[in-house]
């Protein structure tokens, strides 16, 4: 141990600073990492993070400061010298070639010149097992990477990383769309490329994971660097205060709140391609969650709920009235709306004015014999950005720019604005930082006081359990379990989530 | 603001360029300029009525063209619709010796087209690029089925050949339509709570749906007036040509594309306006102008246009590629 | 049915070939007509001329459309060819893609006439003289004009520069017109592809650079009509101005003319003369008279008073008056082919 320290480390950053046109987008940061240590990168969206694991990555060249690594000063150009000095960063978006195999992928560089020759085929499968091997990994070499799971995809990468006898391995958000168990192997190969003497920059946001294999801890905020620390010597509270800059007390704040009259009645719900006799009710003023891993048709209650997938069988009644026709305009006019999981795909219109894409729902509203009212319009969004406290230069600037928590406020204004009974909300907190996240959690307390019925579909358990009264667990496209808030314990809703 | 204009010096020409309209306006002002000094015949009252004539029926069809394209669907069909409808156009004045019945079969048909279009697109779900392509063929044969040749004019009305070739206060008739429509659909998409909803559907369906409206409804709107401005310009086109012609409108189709994409309608959807399209129609209209006037080789009537789309295309997207940056 | 009339035509040629004398005045029974382009007017005309004169002469004809494919022309020939056709009519769709037709009827000995467009290896082709035509119309205009007292006349040339045929017409117009004024000249020489809509579109932005014309000259009637419509469009006076159409295609120049407006002139060619001449020229090659390489098919320019001489017309249809067309002078050859531009 004592002589780690002596050694140089295995990557050194120092005052290294990016400027975007109009933007400081890294400022005089410096950190370092031991080689079989596992340094955790935090900070909120916008921090900094991306910018720096992309000028390691050779993507991006800096403005300043240094890159050393084992004490040799280093300049990249591109992602190939990166490489070729031992740095290999695993995106979060995946680099590999979907037709090409396994093997393929691992030595493409290799593969694409030819390096191989004729005999490279069976070589390349040969070194590919090799490395498996070494690492403990169980993936068929021959197999398409198109045929894999993200999980080994990932695996896959690291792979490459393991061939080009990376030293250094930047990890972007890997768990952001992994399964539990395949959080749990993630975590153990980490552990592994340890003790191979590898060491690992490990980007997250999720505190939990954090606190369970990082050794170090850097934060950084609004581009510069914060804090460094063991991780030891770190708190939940800490960590979220130096990443948010403020202290945030309670993560789930909840009003005292009594339910009211039942306002969703759902009895036998199916539907073609997974759900199967769903049956329950939720209330006014009352938060009832349902958890499921993937698969287990969380999205697909949450869109049938409101009209948008076709139902095969089985009643809807929202505050006593028939969901019927099974659109989402009679959901609409019944008061039920659903707030998506996927932002990009089926919430904003990127491209589109903060105003226009709060106000799509509620456009009759300000329409006077067609035409759109753009004043009352305006003063409406303004309303509603004054008091989520949204963050933006302009209400007619493009929602693009807008960070993943602004554009969630916005996306849920475009509810409230229109006035629902009940609202849907899939994966509210998805890509949100911790800053934003607690105002969310807040705000949910709030529509349930103020007598909103909400449904929460959610895969993250401290979310689940801080917010609900009631939970569902979903299982294969059923429920498997339910529980009131007292009854509630991640192990018994994860028992029901496998069954 | 004084300090961001001395901080921002080489900024005029740059806010042009990044205005929604200013990279057009610019090449229409080159254009006219450059042309001006190149022939004193390109300047002059008889050429801008000739210019604006020459624009009039394909920005009847592009204003419809463009409410299209922001939802995200487009059609192929258009010219052979175009000519298919002034077939019906002239058949129908000759049978009944009406011209307003004759309007109205040739909308009605422009329409119906429309509207076979749309529910080809938004129920059968075949993408309406190939649908379109396959309507356009069903036309092209269509046609000769309805017509072996030209229609012609068998009934001598004399206000038939006015619509085309009448000029009112010293504007042609055609250009008065022309602007009419511009202006309709101009206010139609920016001012409108349909216009919204088309810009809505096209940017993001989804969301659209989700937000309790029904995109396949304006995307139905939009095919069907589409078809209906094909009948209405089917209408000016019979009475220019003084007869129902089943060869016409060859190519329309992509002049008319080419034109809305030119002024800054998105072909994925959701982003386009009325007035890109109007200056894009003008820019092409100029252009083929100046190949006349010059005496160039007149096959550069159809290269031309193809560099400046791709040209305008590339200047679009390296704007926006700067603004996401 | 069909096997009966192939064993007979099989008996006809065996008798043929042991009585080949008396075979040799006989009339054909069938003509084979393949049409490159039977969408269009002019074919439609060609195909009436060439009915009337077969029901004359108790032949039958049958048309097939190649509808502008070489491959649907060649399959056509073969077929008409294993039912032994007693003449093959063609108007060929490319003059290079027929070749092959060409020597496989010279080799099984089928007579074979080419409608149109020279073939290299033909026997014998029935076409107008497209340069004649137009000189004909040329003189007939500038003598109209001269009567008038016009000066110099400027000429919007409404062509097509992309066949030979038609490049003969607009010069042969030319050339005409100034043999009455050595000084006319063509201001304006446009590609108006040969219809209606982009004949308008050039006219149009041709006139807006320079309206001072005194004669359009179209090269089909489609052009000569888009470019009157071009006229029209730009609100230029119609008094003074003389339109020229080529072709007698359809109905509609007969339309335009009885309006008593600037179309005045026509250069007919007489589609269904041409369909007359082919089956006079099928039945001659039949039997085995010798043949010019180029049988002409006349032509003149027409006026509005002259029109019903060749033609009657309804409104809705037209008639045409074989007696005016058949008195027409055929000339032995055109004064200049395609070869010598």
């Amino acid at each position: 141990m004592p002589d780690k320290t002596k050694q140089a480390p295995a990557l050194r950053v120092s005052g290294l600073t990016k400027r975007f046109p109009g933007v400081l987008a890294l400022d005089d940061v410096s950190l370092e990492v031991h080689s079989g240590e596992v340094l955790a990168l935090l900070g909120e969206n916008g921090a900094g993070k991306s910018t720096l694991i992309k000028m390691l990555a050779g993507v991006y060249v800096p403005d300043g400061g240094t890159i050393e690594t084992k004490g040799q000063e280093r300049h990249f150009t591109s992602p190939a010298d990166a490489l070729a000095a031992g740095i290999k960063v695993v995106f979060q978006e995946i680099a590999l070639v979907p037709e090409f195999t396994v093997a393929e992928n691992i030595f493409l560089e290799d593969h694409l010149a030819g390096r191989f020759g004729k005999v490279g085929w069976r070589e390349i499968r040969r070194r590919a097992a090799e490395i498996f091997e070494r690492a403990g990994f169980d993936i068929d070499p021959d197999a398409k990477v198109r045929d894999l799971p993200i999980s080994q995809q990932q695996l896959v990468e690291i792979s490459r990383a393991l061939a080009h006898e990376a030293e250094i391995v930047i990890m972007d958000e890997p768990t952001s769309s992994l399964t539990p168990a395949e959080v749990r192997h993630l975590f153990q190969v980490i552990e592994r490329l340890k003790s191979l003497g590898i060491a690992i920059i490990y980007v997250s946001h999720k505190l939990e994971e954090i606190f369970e294999i990082a050794d170090h801890c850097t934060v950084l905020r609004d581009g510069r660097w914060v804090s460094s620390k063991p991780t030891a010597e770190h708190t939940n509270a800490s960590l979220v205060t130096d990443m948010v800059g403020r202290e945030i007390t309670d993560m789930f704040p909840r009003t005292d709140r009594t339910p009211g009259e039942t306002l969703v009645k759902v009895e036998g719900l199916s539907t073609r391609r997974l759900l199967k006799d769903l049956s329950f009710d939720v209330r006014a003023g009352e938060v009832v969650g349902f958890f499921g891993l993937m698969g287990a048709g969380r999205t697909e209650l949450a869109k049938a709920l409101v009209g948008y997938d076709p139902i095969s069988e089985g009643t809807i009644r929202i505050a006593d009235k028939p969901l019927s026709p099974h659109d989402t305009r009679t959901g609409k006019a019944l008061g039920i709306g659903l707030l998506s999981e996927d932002r990009k795909e089926e919430g904003l219109m990127l491209d589109t004015s903060v105003t226009r894409n709060m106000t799509l729902a509620t456009l009759d509203r300000f329409t006077k014999a067609g035409f759109v009212d753009t004043a009352a319009e305006t003063k409406a969004a303004q309303g509603y950005t004054d008091r989520f406290r949204i963050k933006m230069a302009r209400l007619d600037q493009a929602i693009r720019t807008l960070s993943g928590g602004n554009q969630q406020k916005v996306l849920l204004s475009r509810w409230l604005m229109h006035g629902l009974k009940v609202i849907v909300l899939d994966e509210p907190t998805r890509g949100i930082d911790v800053g934003a996240k607690a105002e969310i959690f807040a705000l949910i307390d709030e529509l349930a006081a103020e007598g909103f019925a909400v449904i929460l579909m959610t895969s993250e358990m401290p979310e689940l359990l801080g917010l609900s009264d009631r939970i569902f667990v979903l299982s294969g496209g059923r429920i498997t379990g339910s529980f009131d808030r007292a009854g509630a314990t991640q192990e018994g809703v994860l028992d029901a989530a496998i069954k | 603001m004084a300090s961001t204009e001395t901080h921002d010096t080489p900024g005029l020409f740059r806010r042009v360029m990044e205005s929604e309209h200013g990279f057009l306006a610019l090449v229409l002002i080159v254009l006219v300029v450059g042309l001006g000094l190149a022939t004193d015949r390109f300047l002059t009252g008889s050429n801008a009525v000739a210019i604006l004539h020459q624009s009039s029926l394909v920005l009847i069809v592009a204003v419809g063209m463009t409410l299209l394209l922001i939802t995200a669907e487009v059609d192929i069909s258009v010219g052979a619709s175009l000519a298919f409808a002034s077939c019906i156009v002239m058949a129908t004045i000759n049978a009944t010796g009406s011209i307003a019945l004759g309007a109205l079969a040739g909308v009605a048909f422009g329409a119906g087209i429309g509207l076979i279009n749309a529910l080809v697109t938004t129920v059968l779900r075949v993408n309406s690029l190939i649908g379109t392509i396959a309507m356009m063929m069903m036309l092209n044969g269509g046609v000769y089925l309805f017509t072996r040749e030209a229609v012609q004019n068998h009934h001598q009305l004399p206000l038939f050949p006015k619509i085309a070739t009448g000029f009112i206060a010293g504007i042609p008739v055609p250009v008065l339509i022309a602007a009419v429509v511009a202006a309709v659909g101009w206010i139609a998409l920016s001012r409108t709570r349909i216009g919204r909803l088309f810009l809505a559907t096209g940017a993001n369906p989804r969301a659209t749906r989700l937000s309790g409206y029904s995109p396949e409804r304006f995307k139905t709107v939009a095919f069907v007036v589409t078809g209906a401005l094909v009948g209405l310009a089917a209408v000016v086109l019979a009475s220019l040509l003084n007869a129902g012609q089943p060869t016409a409108g060859q190519g329309f189709e992509l002049t008319v594309i080419a034109a809305v994409l030119l002024g800054g309608t998105s072909l994925m959807g959701g982003r386009g306006t009325v007035l890109g399209t109007i200056l894009a129609v003008l820019i092409l209209k100029v252009i083929d102008n100046g190949i006349i006037l010059l005496r160039w080789n007149q096959d550069l009537q159809i290269i031309v246009p193809g560099i400046v789309l791709i040209l305008a295309l590339y200047m679009d997207q390296r704007k926006r590629g700067h603004h996401a940056g | 049915m069909k096997a009966t009339t192939r064993r007979i035509s099989a008996l006809a040629i065996a008798v043929g070939v042991t009585a080949s004398g008396a075979w040799a005045q006989e009339t054909p029974k069938r003509i084979g007509y393949i049409v490159n382009y039977a969408t269009h007017e002019w074919y439609q005309n060609v195909i009436k001329g060439m009915e009337a004169r077969a029901d004359e002469l108790g032949i039958e004809v049958e048309v097939i459309d190649a509808n502008l494919d070489i491959a649907k022309q060649v399959a056509a020939a073969e077929d008409f060819m294993a039912r032994q056709i007693d003449v093959l009519v063609m108007t060929p769709v490319n003059e290079q893609g027929v070749v092959p037709i060409v020597r496989r009827a010279k080799a099984d000995g089928v007579p074979l006439v080419i409608e149109g467009n020279p073939v290299p290896g033909m026997q014998t082709m029935v076409a107008i003289c497209d340069y004649d035509t137009g000189y004909s119309a040329g003189v007939v205009a500038g003598e109209m004009l001269k009567g008038e007292g016009d000066d110099a006349p400027r000429v919007m040339n409404v062509g097509l520069p992309l066949l030979s045929a038609t490049i003969l017409r607009s010069q042969g117009f030319m050339d005409g017109i100034q043999t009455i004024y050595p000084e006319a000249e063509m201001v304006h020489d446009l590609d108006g592809g040969g219809n209606p809509d982009r004949a308008q579109e050039v006219s149009s932005a041709a006139l807006a650079a320079d309206s001072d014309i005194d004669v359009i000259y179209g090269i089909n009637d489609s052009s000569a009509l888009g470019g009157l419509q071009a006229w029209r469009a730009a609100g230029l006076p119609e008094d003074d101005l003389l339109v020229v159409g080529t072709g007698s295609e359809g109905l509609a120049f007969l339309n335009e003319m009885q309006t008593e407006g600037p179309f005045k002139i026509e250069a007919a060619m007489f589609p269904e003369k041409i369909g007359y001449t082919l089956v006079d020229t099928a039945v001659s090659l039949f039997q085995g008279e010798d043949l010019p390489e180029h049988v002409v098919s006349p032509t003149t320019a027409v006026t509005f008073d002259e029109v019903g001489q060749f033609y009657s017309y309804d409104g809705t249809s037209r008639q045409i008056q074989w007696d005016g067309i058949n008195a027409l002078p055929v000339p032995e050859a055109c004064m200049k082919y395609a070869s010598d531009l």
